[in-house]
């Protein structure tokens, strides 16, 4: 019964570190797109000579920070019981 | 202020891409150091990966670049602090309360840390949650923008400023790094590190995007490139008076809550280097009574005002950044070298293992290297100067240590010796033989 309590608080409250995490990306992706939408849009007779170096350089932030959130997601769900990290 | 500077080089679209390319290396060092601080628990961060996956010679160059980084990164806080605080008061001189601001911020911390960091944290919310809701209120067109001003200022000094403007580009995230440094005093670091990093670095990424865009649509490029209080210059242009009040607050406090965590880094990093006798060990006292490294702390006071002296905010920002991509070289670097050292991935050595290693490590030092290149374009006495300190600091402190034959111990730490190492030991162990 009290290991059923442990492991129900304990995936609790990696969900929580899920959704806060999800959160912030979801805003980073709503953020970052529409900045260089309204930037690029005003400026497209000069930027869209070299448009392509914004979508590949957003585009490395979002891939690379999104595996990165998921591998510490993969991390600590691994390790929470061994180190105990929502007691 | 500092990042705006990448609009005098390569104008709004220059910023732009100096913001994704600076970020892209800082998602990258974030994930390094994720993995490096959660796997040594120290406080000493770059320093210490440095010392234990690197060397001597690499660690002090490093320990060295971390004092100076956030040391003319205090003094640049303290300049804008004094700049505000004329702004306000205009018969205030700006050297004065320059140089009261350090005093008060190293008094905060010879006193102690905790309370002056969990200010640090109060006041930087608060700043966030203001050019947030600032932010929203431009996008949803409760603030009247200037669209104009983004054609007007787009690439001013054409496709060379596109490449200029990157050596800029790092004061948009300047010492995020840092929250690994935090590994020693978290209940679970293994946990806290990467999870820390990775949040910390996402609010940055948001909240330079959105400090870019509001600056470029409320001021007109030309005065956005020279601007020391950009925000604070925005909200007074949107003439709503509860955005002027709270990011002219919000700008000054974020700027003292800065300095204060400068303080508190640099004198940590020069602590370490006495500790470890790279510098005289007389630093390394800590204080009785407040258990602070208490000549560390006074001794970051000489040096920033040296720094604050000059007057000349893009010549201190120009030191900070040059220090800071030497550690953005060499932290990658330490994880690569990590890696080889101890490929285990067994939770005692290595709890987070960081995705799409070592390649990206390679990019990030690609990257650091480019953007030290740029600074050739205005600032190659600089560049030149920082390569010879930091090239004489990382001989000399090599030779000095290769004499005194400090081993790492493994053991202690709890880690297995690293790969290579038994080879090394039997080969001693033969000679030893071999002597007797």
């Amino acid at each position: 019964m009290n290991n059923h309590a442990t492991k129900s608080k304990y995936h609790r409250k990696l969900n929580g570190d899920t959704v806060l995490v999800v959160g912030m990306l979801v805003l980073l992706v709503s953020v970052e797109g529409f900045i260089i939408y309204k930037i690029l849009a005003e400026t497209w007779e000069i930027a869209g000579n070299f448009f392509y170096l914004y979508v590949i350089f957003v585009g490395l932030i979002v891939v690379i920070e999104t595996i990165g959130c998921l591998r510490v997601r993969e991390s600590i769900k691994n390790h929470m019981f061994e180190f105990k990290y929502y007691d | 202020m500092g990042w705006n500077f990448t609009v005098a080089k390569g104008g709004v679209l220059g910023s732009l891409l100096a913001m994704l390319v600076a970020g892209t290396m800082y998602v990258i060092i974030s994930l390094c150091a994720s993995e490096l601080g959660s796997a040594t628990k120290l406080a000493g961060g770059p320093y210490d990966w440095a010392r234990l996956f690197i060397g001597p010679g690499a660690a002090a160059s490093v320990g060295l670049a971390v004092y100076m980084e956030y040391i003319a990164l205090e003094a640049a806080d303290a300049i804008v602090v004094a700049f505000i605080a004329q702004s306000i008061f205009p018969e205030l001189q700006v050297f004065p309360v320059t140089l009261l601001v350090i005093a008060l911020l190293t008094f905060i911390n010879y006193r102690g840390v905790v309370a002056a960091l969990t200010l640090n944290f109060v006041l930087t919310m608060i700043a966030f949650i203001a050019i947030v809701v600032f932010f929203f209120a431009t996008a949803f067109g409760t603030v009247n923008i200037h669209p104009e001003y983004l054609f007007q200022g787009a690439l001013p000094n054409g496709m060379i400023g596109l490449f200029a403007a990157l050596q800029f580009g790092p004061w948009f995230y300047l010492g995020i790094e840092g929250a690994a440094m935090c590994a020693e005093e978290c209940k679970h670091p293994s946990r806290a590190v990467p999870l820390g990093q990775q949040a910390g670095m996402i609010t940055l990424l948001i909240g330079a995007a959105m400090t870019l865009y509001l600056c470029a649509v409320l001021i007109p490029a030309d005065l956005l490139g020279v601007s020391v209080y950009p925000l604070f210059e925005a909200a007074q242009n949107s003439g709503i008076f509860i955005f002027v009040a709270l990011l002219g607050l919000g700008t000054f406090l974020t700027c003292v809550a800065s300095a204060n965590g400068c303080v508190c880094d640099s004198s940590r990093s020069w602590f370490a280097l006495s500790r470890d006798n790279y510098v005289s060990s007389w630093f390394s006292a800590v204080h009785p009574k407040y258990n602070t490294p208490y000549r560390a702390v006074i001794f970051t006071v000489p040096v920033a005002i040296g720094f604050a002296f000059s007057g000349f905010l893009d010549q201190v920002i120009t030191f900070s950044i040059i220090s800071g991509l030497l550690c953005y070289v060499l932290i990658p670097f330490s994880l690569i070298r990590f890696r080889k050292l101890f490929p285990q991935t067994t939770s005692r050595v290595r709890p987070f293992v960081g995705p799409l290693q070592p390649y990206i490590a390679y990019f990030a030092i690609v990257i650091a290297i480019t953007i030290l290149s740029t600074l050739f374009w205005g600032y190659k006495y600089n560049l030149i100067f920082a390569f010879v300190f930091y090239g004489i600091a990382y001989f000399y402190f090599s030779h000095r240590h290769k004499s005194s034959n400090i081993e790492n111990n493994w053991t202690e730490m709890g880690w297995p010796l690293p790969r290579g190492s038994e080879n090394v030991r039997t080969g001693k162990e033969a000679m030893g033989l071999g002597d007797e």
